[in-house]
């Protein structure tokens, strides 16, 4: 780059450069006789489970799934009812607690869900979803890859969408559009810094069309910087996570930004997550990302979809607080995905252990610092996209 | 008779002219006439510095005086006409008296007073007497006269009385010391010039107040007033070498930012607003440091690394914080906070100079748009001390500002405007050198394009063309207006006027030397500090001096304990 400052090349290699400064010539690659390259970079806002919703809950016939509270509370007599929630004085959410410690002997069943057997929890009956063909058919056939399961239809009506994380959640209220859970999340992410991923593309030719780019996913250990209405100022900079002189993540794709939209092939990927008070850090199997960056590149919005470990996906859910807010009832919830787990068998019992998933994100234009001295890791070269 | 005038002036001029080529070549400081005494009201800035000092920063002020009215660029200069409103002496009084319980405050009375009364129920003449003799030195800027003492102590042996309570007492007769005109004002005070008969010259003590002011913006610290009082600063070499320690000192920075901050009008700072639906990354942090980096940038140039004044208009090196790299949209390793880290910008970068600076660009604009007219009326009028005149009253903003016109830059728009010829006449002094600027928007953020058309930066500085903002800080490097109105603002700045007719030689001899000394400020601060025309004053105007400062001027009759 040409704009440096001075300590920065005493002590780190700032190589996030935005777009609009490529795009309006300000700042050009230090080697730029060389390469003629330049680097994007961008901190992820927002991160939502990509859930559809009709308009008069038609995917979910029978009705919304039962929540953990309505199981307790259908499982009492009268006199229990009265004695555990002082004559029906104390509200849901401060019954929660009690609620949760339904097991035979007390145990939590969000912490325990297999002391317990619920009826079966009510899922996602409808044919659309948003989502990608993760598999690469349309039938939902078992593969060396895949557990058999149903396809969705695309809203735009592309056959064969994988998406059973959704037909898992999709009738919890609390997962539904403007839940608790989505928006807790969210809004914890924007508060305390945690679980923030940043978004590098490197191998910039042009910025709204370039062949050949390398996207790496790291984490951020600075908060966003936000401004008088709490969105996040663009072309902040963000320092890089790094453990014993290793970015803590880093994980590549292969790329091409086309006309603005960047897609990528698909690859495992680890990330950073934060949310209701839960740290996960999820390898998304098979992730790709598509970004539609902006024209005056401050900001792009997009999807990322790939296979999702069950096992992260259920401990997050065990480990919110305040399910009596979400809806959701982990007994039956942990039945129902292990039914419906839809990727990477286990080679021993033959059962999946991943969700096919799909998440709708929104980022800003960022510059991505890497501490002098960590190296990114190598672009993996991804299998080719379905 | 007409052409006899005009011949004698041209004579005059030539031998003025003679006389700085010769004493420049020479280095010898041409004789100047001194003005007639005056007295400045402290300005804020000194206010705080002053109450640092003497009580320590532990002390709150908490508050502000009026404002001071800037008069020929400076409000150093308009604080030699101020006036003490009713109301802003109730300003005055309530810092005073705030600060003067804090004085006197438990955590703080033992290292403050300096002594403890016999009794704390009760008056100690002794020990209020030690207190004002070493504290009103300080905030009077000389020793108290005996009438002064006795009032201090009178008051505060009566307060403490009424009160029962020693520290009270001193909280009351500080705070009424500190509401005295002596206290808030800077008074030239005069003395027989004994080697002038019928000529006056500033009391050491007044030059020492000069002294410090000028290069700390401070009350004169207690070794400087002791060399006052030995007759030291009456000496050549006293005086340099008090100047060569004030200079190497850290505390020049405090001066010569209150310089720069005057010079460069950033009280505007205080009522800079933006709309921040148009510039949301434009914060109240933003301000603060946008500020900060010119002054910063200023200080390591000019003081720190000691570089040609006029290469602030030219250099790539600066500071950044986390709150400005977003404005700049730069990186940096430390996006919170309130780190400062250097910064360079290579040579192709467009941003290069003072002017290229948030602190420059977004401070002469609109609240929602830049301004080319308000950026280059700054420049004309702050850093080439140039006049524009003021718009009209009845502008017809409607001619470029109307929806559906097709002027999409402000050049455009600014085109359209100069078709009335009564906007075209200064118009033409201000928007060539502003358009150079466009470049940045209302907030100093780099663009290209305004409202989908691509912005032509290019310009012209007194027929000097230019391409771009880099150029404009080019142009404004050769253009001999610059350094001469740094030399014009720093006189009047130290002098609290600007310089009579009487001065003009020596401003002359000062640009020169500036001139040779290679246009480094520290050597300019340093001439004129050790200047006799610095301190050099005329017998009092009576007929035109408040009857305050005649009173006060007056005072040094009297001799000091």
């Amino acid at each position: 780059m040409i704009c440096f400052g001075l300590s920065a090349v005493r002590t780190m290699r700032a190589v996030g450069l935005v777009l609009p400064m490529a795009v309006l010539g300000l700042c050009q690659p230090a080697a730029a006789a060389a390469a003629k390259t330049t680097t994007l970079g961008f901190v992820v806002r927002d991160w939502f489970t990509a859930i559809y919703n009709s308009k008069f809950i038609d995917e979910c016939p029978e009705g919304l799934a039962t929540s953990n509270d309505e199981t307790w509370w259908r499982g009492l007599s009268k006199a229990d009812r009265a004695r555990l929630t002082d004559n029906g004085l104390i509200q849901n959410l401060n019954r929660m607690p009690t609620a949760m410690r339904r097991g035979p002997n007390g145990e939590n069943v969000c912490l325990n869900p297999t002391v317990v057997q619920d009826p079966p929890m009510r899922v996602v009956e409808g044919k659309y979803s948003f989502g990608a063909n993760l598999d690469g058919n349309t039938d939902g056939q078992a593969s060396a890859k895949t557990c058999k399961h149903d396809n969705f239809t695309h809203p735009d009506g592309t056959p064969g969408i994988d998406n059973q994380m959704y037909r898992l959640i999709g009738c919890v209220y609390g997962w539904r559009r403007g839940g608790l859970p989505e928006l807790n999340a969210h809004e914890g992410r924007g508060t305390s810094g945690l679980g923030m991923t940043l978004i590098e593309i490197t191998g910039v030719t042009d910025p709204r069309n370039s062949p050949d780019v390398t996207v790496s996913f790291y984490r951020s250990v600075d908060q966003f910087a936000l401004d008088g209405s709490g969105r996040p100022l663009p072309y902040s900079s963000y320092n890089v996570d790094v453990a014993k002189d290793q970015p803590r993540y880093g994980d590549s794709l292969k790329g091409a930004i086309k006309n603005g939209v960047l897609t990528t092939a698909r690859g495992d990927v680890r990330l950073p997550f934060y949310g209701n008070y839960n740290f996960l850090h999820p390898t998304i199997r098979d992730m790709d990302l598509t970004l539609e960056i902006a024209a005056d590149g401050s900001t792009a919005k997009g999807s990322v979809s790939g296979y999702y470990n069950l096992d992260e996906f259920l401990y997050y859910v065990g480990g919110m607080v305040g399910h009596t807010s979400t809806g959701d009832n982990c007994p039956a919830m942990y039945v129902a995905g292990h039914q419906l787990a839809d990727g990477y068998p286990d080679p021993k019992t033959g059962e999946c252990t991943h969700l096919s998933s799909a998440f709708n994100i929104g980022a800003y234009a960022a510059f991505i610092i890497h501490p002098e001295g960590s190296e990114p890791k190598t672009a993996k070269t991804a299998a080719a996209k379905p | 008779m007409i052409l006899q005038k005009m011949q004698l002036a041209k004579i005059a001029a030539t031998l003025v002219t003679l006389s700085v080529l010769l004493s420049a070549c020479g280095e010898a400081e041409p004789q100047a006439a001194g003005a007639p005494p005056a007295m400045r009201r402290l300005t804020n800035e000194q206010y705080r510095n002053i109450v640092a000092d003497v009580f320590g920063s532990q002390i709150t002020v908490a508050g502000q005086a009026d404002p001071l009215l800037r008069t020929d660029g400076l409000l150093a200069v308009g604080a030699r006409s101020a006036h003490i409103t009713p109301s802003g002496f109730e300003k005055f009084y309530g810092l005073a008296k705030s600060i003067a319980q804090q004085v006197v405050s438990e955590d703080n009375r033992a290292h403050l007073i300096g002594c403890e009364p016999a009794n704390t129920a009760a008056p100690d003449e002794a020990c209020a007497k030690q207190f004002f003799t070493r504290v009103g030195r300080l905030l009077y800027r000389r020793p108290l006269l005996p009438g002064e003492l006795d009032t201090a102590v009178s008051a505060a042996t009566a307060a403490a009385q009424t009160t029962g309570d020693f520290y009270r007492g001193l909280s009351v007769a500080l705070a009424g010391m500190m509401t005295t005109p002596q206290f808030l004002f800077v008074v030239d005070t005069t003395e027989p010039d004994p080697k002038h008969k019928g000529q006056v010259q500033l009391t050491a003590y007044s030059k020492a107040a000069r002294l410090s002011f000028f290069l700390w913006n401070t009350t004169p610290h207690a070794a400087l007033l002791d060399a006052a009082e030995k007759g030291q600063l009456d000496t050549k070499a006293g005086l340099q070498a008090q100047v060569d320690l004030m200079m190497a000192s850290p505390r020049l920075d405090v001066g010569m930012r209150a310089f720069f901050d005057d010079f460069l009008r950033f009280d505007q700072f205080e009522t800079l607003e933006k709309d921040s639906v148009i510039y949301p990354a434009f914060t109240v942090k933003v301000v603060e440091d946008a500020r900060e980096q010119v002054l910063r940038t200023a200080l390591d140039h000019l003081i720190e690394r000691k570089q040609d004044y006029r290469e602030l208009f030219t250099t790539r090196k600066t500071f950044i914080t986390g709150p400005l790299a977003r404005i700049y949209r730069i990186p940096t390793a430390r996006p919170s906070g309130n780190a400062w880290v250097p910064y360079e910008c290579s040579a192709d970068d467009p941003r290069a100079g003072l002017l290229t600076q948030v602190g420059f660009s977004a401070l002469a604009s609109h609240p929602g748009r830049s301004s080319p007219t308000l950026r280059g009326r700054a420049i004309r009028e702050s850093l080439l001390c140039q006049k524009v005149p003021d718009p009209p009253g009845n502008v017809d903003f409607s001619l470029f500002e109307e929806s559906g016109t097709n002027n999409k830059t402000a050049r455009e728009r600014l085109t359209a405007h100069r078709t009335a010829p009564a906007c075209a006449g200064c118009h033409k002094l201000t928007d060539p050198i502003g358009l150079g600027l466009e470049n940045l928007d209302g907030v100093g953020q780099l663009r290209t394009t305004e409202n989908g058309a691509s912005i032509d930066p290019s310009g012209d500085l007194d027929g000097i063309a230019f391409a771009d903002a880099a150029g404009l800080g080019k142009a404004m490097h050769d253009n001999p207006a610059t350094p001469s109105c740094l030399v014009d603002r720093l006189t009047a700045y130290g002098l609290g006027r600007t310089p009579t007719s009487g001065q003009s030689a020596f401003v002359a001899y000062l640009k020169q030397s500036f001139t040779n000394d290679g246009y480094r400020l520290s050597d300019l601060v340093r001439r004129l500090a050790t200047s006799e025309a610095f301190y050099a004053v005329s017998p009092p105007e009576p007929e035109t001096k408040p009857v305050q400062a005649a009173a006060l001027a007056s005072q040094p009759q009297e001799k000091a304990p």
